[in-house]
Parts: C-alpha cells; sequence; structure tokens
C-alpha cells in the first residue's frame, strides 16, 4: 500500500513469494542472517525458517533484524505467486525493479479479504487509483 | 508528480466530482490531502519513509549485485 502512495503507515512489509523448491531454498538463505522469527509465537518455541519448513506452510508472519516481514503464498481474492505478479506492475525501488502489486490488484484483494481493518481503507485506495489515474501519476 | 498533475490532485481532492470515488472517500473521513505528499514521492522514497522499508531493499541490490 504504501508503495503505491497510500498514507497509511504500515508496520510490515508484505512479499508473495513463488514455491517452486529452490525458490524456497533461496528465501530461507537469504532471510537467515536476520534471524527470523515466527512473530507473536514464544520465544523458546523452536522454530527454523528453512526449505522443510516454507514447504510444509504457506503464509509466514514474521520477525527479523530487518523488520516486520510476512511472506505470502496466496493472496486473498488474487491466488498464488504467478497471478500476483500478473497483477502487479514494476517498480523501481532503491535501485531494485520490484513488482509492486496495483492499486486494483490490492481493492480486489482487501476486497475478498473482507475483514474490518480491509474494508476500512477501501474507500481510501480507491479515492487514490482515481486520483492516479486522472493525475497519469506513479 | 510535476506540477501540471499535482494542481490537478488539489482540485479533484478539494473539489470532488460528486458520485465519484474520491467524493465518497471525502464523505468517509479520509484526509485526501495526504494523497499530495505521497504522489510527490517516487517509489523509492516511499520505501525510505515506510518502517524499514529503504533497508531491506537495498539489501536486495546488494545481493542481486553479489550474485553477478
Amino acid at each position: 500500500m504504501g508503495l503505491q502512495g497510500s498514507p497509511q503507515v504500515m508496520q510490515d512489509m508484505h512479499f508473495c513469494y513463488e514455491r517452486s523448491r529452490p525458490n524456497l531454498e533461496r528465501l530461507a538463505k537469504a532471510l537467515k542472517p536476520y534471524h527470523p522469527s515466527w512473530r507473536g509465537a514464544p520465544a523458546d518455541l523452536p522454530f527454523h525458517f528453512d526449505a522443510e519448513t516454507i514447504a510444509r506452510g504457506l503464509n509466514f508472519t514474521l520477525s527479523t533484524d530487518l523488520g516486520d516481514i510476512d511472506f505470502l503464498a496466496e493472496v486473498s481474492g488474487l491466488g498464488g505467486f504467478h497471478s500476483v505478479e500478473a497483477a502487479s506492475g514494476v517498480r523501481n525501488v532503491g535501485g531494485v525493479e520490484v513488482h509492486v502489486l496495483s492499486l486494483a490488484g490490492l481493492i480486489k484483494s482487501k476486497t475478498a479479504a473482507g475483514r474490518p481493518r480491509d474494508l476500512h481503507v477501501l474507500p481510501e485506495l480507491k479515492a487514490l487509483e482515481e486520483v492516479k489515474k486522472k493525475t497519469r501519476s506513479e | 508528480m510535476i506540477e501540471e498533475h499535482e494542481k490537478l490532485a488539489l482540485d479533484l481532492i478539494n473539489n470532488p466530482p460528486p458520485g465519484s470515488e474520491i467524493a465518497k472517500a471525502k464523505e468517509f473521513g479520509v484526509d485526501l490531502t495526504l494523497f499530495i505528499s505521497t504522489l510527490r514521492r517516487t517509489p523509492t522514497e516511499r520505501a525510505r519513509v515506510l518502517s524499514q522499508g529503504a533497508r531491506i531493499f537495498q539489501l536486495a541490490k546488494q545481493n542481486a549485485s553479489a550474485e553477478k
């Protein structure tokens, strides 16, 4: 939401990941130096964010040295990685080409999730989408 | 966002077309003026102001460079 220009302050970042085995291994390896732990779980609960663990689960809410990060295999209303990728546009963020979910995709996802906190942001997202279209803003 | 677009955005926010999503959001209580400052920023600048946002992309860049 923030990358699309929403003024909502989020404490975490959400990434949708692809579930091929090599990618699960890449993901586990990339996160390892940042001490991922299962957010909200007791500190003494054994948790290893490795390829096996990722393969056995779907969505992970993690605390890391980089901050709180959620890794989602599926996004409500959209589906898995390839559907989410198709609903995204490439943006340059800090010199990295990143697929950022479009506002239309965000709106679809929030509508499908349907929780009060999702529905609460819909008027803002729809207005932002309209302003961006009319002003041709990024 | 170029100056011309910013003027248009301000006009839309201050005088939303009746029945538009902008008008509905204003009625809902959304502070639409916040759009101006966020839309002025590039995605990189938005990431920078998000909690921890910038660091993770810097690390991704470093990792991408290391893999080349």
